[in-house]
């Protein structure tokens, strides 16, 4: 692909944006650490991320997303059951 | 998992060896990036023996080792005459990506980018 | 990369890794009181600064530099740093110096490959498409980007981390530092001069 703009340095950069990010972030070491997943399938999961998904979503959001599809693959989690339970927490 | 020092492995490339990113489309994972692919460049190190990423994503009970090579490539290889004269960029390649590249037999024809 | 998200986002974001959580405490498998002690201590434990300190030591110790050089996995931790801390436990460390004919530059032109377990998290800039694509094409062009414009005598060397081993650049040591003791010169270090895109010296940090 072309046509990105110049790269956008910001000053002083926490570790993480936001509480979620960094959670986010460990719970994949976590997740890595107790033999789950590794870490060529992580980067595997998000690479087979639909391609809209992908450039629609941060740089943990499809950290996240990948997470997700791996254990649901892997049968920690049913299909759909975090969609679920997002659902059922909003209503 | 790695190995110590290199000198343990049976690695089929050295540093100084010529070599050639292999052309390849696979369907899956995989860690040759695509701008180096058929491309020309130089073993400087061998970093140790690693799992192929390509076999572990596809579940393969025992999925190979290979030795990984930081393998340099020239800027004008890479990119032609958009590429530059004093700039090269080092990949880390799994062997099975490298295939050996003759040296050139004709002296009149320049190496890539020298070395 | 779409990285500028609004509060409502965050919330929705927060609201799901809450969620997973959960449902992973209730299979034993994560709880969230254990994510924030792994937050918590990552934070602290891991930065910029360490690789400063890193620099600062090879900069002064002639031994440790020649150590780091030949496995700096084992020469960083005679500075309590440890690269089996981090994501994959066998990620080997290369060190790459810059000098009056070399610069380096890293990037993880396939993802967001980064020392981590000694660094932190990458800058977003790092990860971004824009930098990725570019720097291996144009390593001049992004650093004028960055400010830094280079002797055109001097050979540029991206790296490229596309499989398990992490780049840290040791910057060129800046004139007039030869009385600096070793914090002081770690002040000089930012985090982008560890990765190429800045050099050590004042304003740094």
């Amino acid at each position: 692909m072309h046509g990105f703009g110049p790269v956008q340095p910001e000053e002083d950069e926490p570790p993480f944006h936001a509480v979620w990010e960094g959670r986010v972030y460990l719970m994949a070491v976590a997740l890595m650490r107790r033999g789950l997943f590794t870490l060529d399938e992580l980067r595997d999961a998000i690479e087979r991320m639909p391609p809209a998904e992908y450039l629609a979503a941060s740089y943990y959001e499809r950290w996240l997303a990948a997470i997700e599809r791996l254990l649901v693959e892997k049968g920690t989690l049913a299909e759909g059951e975090l969609d679920a339970a997002v659902e059922g927490q909003r209503r | 998992m790695s190995l110590p020092t290199a000198s343990a492995l049976a690695t089929r490339f050295d540093p100084g060896d010529r070599v050639r990113a292999r052309v390849m489309n696979p369907p899956g994972h995989n860690r040759l990036p695509t701008y180096a692919r058929g491309r020309r460049g130089v073993v400087e190190e061998v970093h140790g023996v690693f799992a192929l990423p390509d076999e572990v994503v596809r579940g393969v009970a025992r999925p190979r080792h290979e030795p990984v090579y930081a393998v340099s490539f020239e800027s004008r290889e890479l990119w032609g005459v958009d590429g530059s004269e004093r700039s090269a960029v080092s990949l880390d390649l799994w062997e099975s990506y490298l295939e050996a590249e003759p040296a050139p037999t004709d002296p009149v024809r320049s190496s890539p980018g020298g070395r | 990369m779409s990285d500028d998200h609004g509060d409502e986002e965050r919330a929705e974001n927060t609201r799901r890794v809450g969620l997973l959580t959960s449902l992973l405490e209730e299979r034993g498998v994560v709880s969230e009181r254990e994510l924030d002690e792994l937050v918590e201590a990552f934070v602290a434990r891991t930065g910029p600064g360490q690789g400063a300190r890193i620099v600062a030591r090879a900069w002064t110790d002639s031994g440790f530099r020649a150590r780091l050089l030949a496995d700096a996995n084992a020469a960083v931790r005679e500075l309590g740093l440890d690269m089996a801390a981090g994501t994959a436990p066998h990620l080997r460390l290369r060190v790459v110096e810059n000098t009056s004919e070399v610069h380096n530059l890293v990037v993880c032109t396939l993802c967001s490959c980064y020392p981590v377990a000694i660094l932190g998290p990458p800058p977003t800039w790092y990860k971004s498409e824009s930098y990725r694509s570019r720097v291996v094409r144009d390593p001049r062009g992004v650093l004028e980007e960055f400010g830094l414009e280079l002797d055109p005598a001097l050979r540029i060397r991206v790296w490229d981390s596309s499989a398990e081993t992490r780049y840290l650049v040791v910057p060129v040591r800046p004139e007039g530092s030869d009385d600096h003791g070793e914090e002081e010169l770690a002040a000089l270090v930012s985090r982008n001069a560890l990765i190429g895109t800045a050099l050590a010296g004042a304003g740094a940090g």
